[in-house]
């Protein structure tokens, strides 16, 4: 539903801005106006999405078009149950952004000429046991990206936060940037839900490739790009359990593990393979 | 209704002269009621702080300001029964537009010591409460001082003046909670026990933290001291195994030299699994190895660090200042001008009125005269004498509001025509 997302769009947009003035400004103020803002922005999102499901007869999942809008939809989700338990005022300022482009993104991006990839025509249409398989496969896997970005945007505000403690100033607009510790938590945090989201989803994604052919791998670039994502993520948690490691290098980590995110979702698809939708 | 005010304060008198013309709560309703003549003064408030003395009163618009300044000051010299030099020496006064500022920079706490602090809006908001106690405000003041903690909302708001810790032992705890976020659960450890890193400790306290950790060359000032705050005195050869406990770490011994060493800091760590370290370093000669500032999860920060951080935050907010005065001339501004609007409306409505009541009470006289009236001729006359009234009054009326001010001399010339202020 083009006109509710653009509708979307003109809250987040407007929240991008609400939010940088209030970083800018760095006012004592609460960001309650900023959260409504987000939150009106989120509904009617949540409405053009199930409208579209609605229209569409399936989940709005088959293409770089919906899957832009969903991975906007479930950063903001991701963000309005994260702003429950942390007071992090900062983190709209980095976060809508992102929510923004994405959301602009699926917008421009035209609909392709087949809105169905053959491959997925089955799933989405077959028995009951593919139409849940798949859809849960791509959800689950969206849901985790959504993680790694609060991932990333925390370990990029611990990295800010950190420079500054470091260099004796701490003063200035990042005052507002959530505490050193609560920075380290919250992408932690945010990992370990991603990382548990992806396991998920790279699981069913096999079990649906197994349904569809008989075989669990293709060896397709974006499923071996998606194995190297978990091994970072995994190398990151079992350093953390292990050796303690956290602060600077976790950050540095998250940062890393988002850019192979990044050339999981995009890069991927410039390296061929069927995998290419979304 | 014009506005006066006079008052006193740390920036005009010393604190002899403060205590001396301070009123005790106990006596500020009968201060008030002796205030409010209803002849001068309509309506006051009364603040009366440490740091100052201040008195909001309301006038009558026909009263000369300087006659309400000089009944006030009558009142303070009766009152306090001091000699007149004492005060003229150390009061100041202001009426209406400065007077408005004044109140609003005070409640904002733009006048006060360590500008920003937040408890004097508190007891302008005490000392208001108290006037209305005491029946001692009206409309005006009402208006007045609700204004004015709305202005210091605004300001505490839209700037940074009451965001950044001025003193050295609050920058501590500044820089912990930038590292902690929230000081519940936390421990404190103490090295030395000079008089700013108990300060410090004071505020960490305060803040929540935890726990706190005292070792001390001369172990009986360390129990000396954790009796005192609620600590646990630690023998000073023992400190270095307890160093893993420490979040915070606040040094202040007399050594004159290295006392903590990067090798004691990353075993600390190592036992910590990595969590954070603050070091404060408040000796001087330094105490802490600044080269242990490059291992990651490590922060340290020495007195000059500290003290420029203050020292920028006071220039901070400073400048966050100057934004708070130019909110505070434009906010006290349109009180003026809506209040002097309120003013001119009471006048037109009662010019209105009058003229209204004037024009009926003819017609009710020559009733008689005029015999039986059906309802249509009855209603052609209510609007005649209704249109006369009106054609009578609109010049008039539109003069005024032309007149911005709202006390032009057209409107002073009505008052004393029919001997009216225009609110009653």
């Amino acid at each position: 539903m083009t006109i509710l997302l653009v509708l979307a769009l003109l809250f987040y947009l407007a929240g991008a801005f609400y939010a940088i003035i209030l970083f800018a400004a760095k006012a004592e103020k609460r960001n309650g106006h900023l959260k409504t803002l987000i939150t009106v922005g989120f509904i009617v999102h949540s409405a053009a999405i199930a409208v579209d499901w609605w229209q569409l007869g399936h989940f709005p999942i088959v293409n770089p078009k919906e899957v832009s809008s969903l991975i906007a939809w479930a950063i903001v989700a991701y963000y309005l149950g994260m702003s429950l338990r942390y007071q992090a005022r900062a983190l709209p300022t980095f976060l809508l952004p992102l929510v923004f482009i994405f959301t602009l993104a699926s917008l421009l991006i035209q609909t392709p000429d087949h809105p169905l990839p053959q491959v997925l025509e089955g799933a989405i249409t077959a028995s009951t046991v593919t139409q849940i398989i798949f859809p849960a496969h791509v959800i689950l896997v969206i849901l985790s990206y959504a993680a790694f970005v609060m991932t990333f945007v925390s370990g990029v505000m611990y990295l800010i936060q950190e420079r500054d403690l470091k260099a004796k100033n701490i003063g200035g607009a990042f005052q507002l940037l959530p505490a050193l510790n609560t920075c380290d938590e919250m992408g932690y945090r945010s990992l370990t839900i991603g990382f548990v989201l992806l396991t998920l989803g790279v699981a069913t994604g096999i079990i649906w490739n197994n349904q569809r052919d008989g075989r669990y791998w293709h060896n397709d670039p974006k499923e071996v790009m998606a194995l190297v994502t978990w091994l970072v993520y995994l190398f990151i948690i079992h350093y953390r359990l292990t050796a303690g490691w956290r602060g600077r290098r976790v950050a540095l980590l998250s940062i890393f593990g988002f850019l192979v995110v990044l050339l999981t979702w995009l890069g991927a698809r410039t390296l061929g393979g069927y995998h290419v939708f979304g | 209704m014009a506005i006066v005010l006079v008052g006193l304060s740390h920036k005009t008198a010393p604190v002899e002269v403060r205590e001396r013309l301070a009123f005790s709560e106990s006596r500020i309703s009968s201060a008030l009621e002796m205030i409010v003549d209803r002849q001068t003064v309509h309506e006051s408030v009364l603040v009366s702080t440490c740091n100052r003395v201040e008195i909001i009163a309301a006038s009558p618009r026909d009263m000369n300001a300087a006659e309400t300044v000089s009944y006030l000051y009558r009142f303070l010299r009766e009152f306090h029964q001091t000699d007149h030099d004492l005060i003229a020496r150390h009061c100041y006064d202001y009426t209406d537009l400065a007077a408005v500022t004044h109140i609003f920079r005070v409640t904002s706490s733009l006048d006060s010591m360590v500008i920003g602090e937040p408890q004097i809006t508190g007891q302008v908001k005490e000392a208001f409460q108290l006037a209305q106690e005491a029946q001692s405000v009206g409309h005006n003041l009402t208006r007045l001082m609700n204004r004015a903690f709305a202005v210091a909302k605004r300001v505490r708001n839209e700037t940074g003046i009451g965001s950044s810790a001025v003193s050295i032992s609050f920058v501590a705890v500044e820089l912990a909670r930038k590292v902690f976020e929230k000081l519940q659960g936390s421990t404190v450890m103490l090295v030395g026990a000079g008089e700013m890193a108990e300060l410090a400790a004071r505020h960490l306290l305060n803040y929540g933290a935890g726990r706190l950790l005292i070792a001390n060359r001369t172990f009986e000032n360390a129990r000396r001291l954790a009796d005192e705050l609620g600590g646990e005195p630690v023998s000073f050869d023992d400190y270095e195994k307890r160093l893993p406990e420490a979040d915070i770490l606040l040094c202040s011994t007399g050594a004159t030299s290295y006392i903590i060493h990067p090798d004691q800091i990353r075993r600390a760590l190592g036992a910590r699994r990595n969590r954070p370290m603050l070091l404060i370093d408040i000796s001087v000669p330094r105490n802490i190895d600044p080269s242990i500032g490059s291992i990651d999860n490590v922060f340290v920060f020495d007195v000059d660090d500290l003290e420029s951080i203050a020292e920028s935050n006071r220039t901070e907010r400073q400048r966050e200042a100057e934004r708070a005065e130019a909110i505070i001339t434009a906010e006290a501004e349109r009180f003026l001008i809506s209040h002097a609007e309120g003013d001119l409306n009471a006048v037109i409505g009662a010019l209105r009125k009058q003229a209204a009541e004037m024009a009926f009470a003819e017609l009710e006289r020559s009733r008689k005269r005029l015999g039986h009236l059906d309802q249509n001729q009855e209603e052609a006359l209510e609007t005649l004498v209704n249109a006369i009234v009106n054609r009578f009054t609109q010049p008039m009326i539109r003069k005024l509001r032309e007149s911005e001010d709202g006390h032009s001399s057209i409107l002073e010339a009505w008052k004393d025509f029919y001997n009216h202020d225009g609110r009653k």
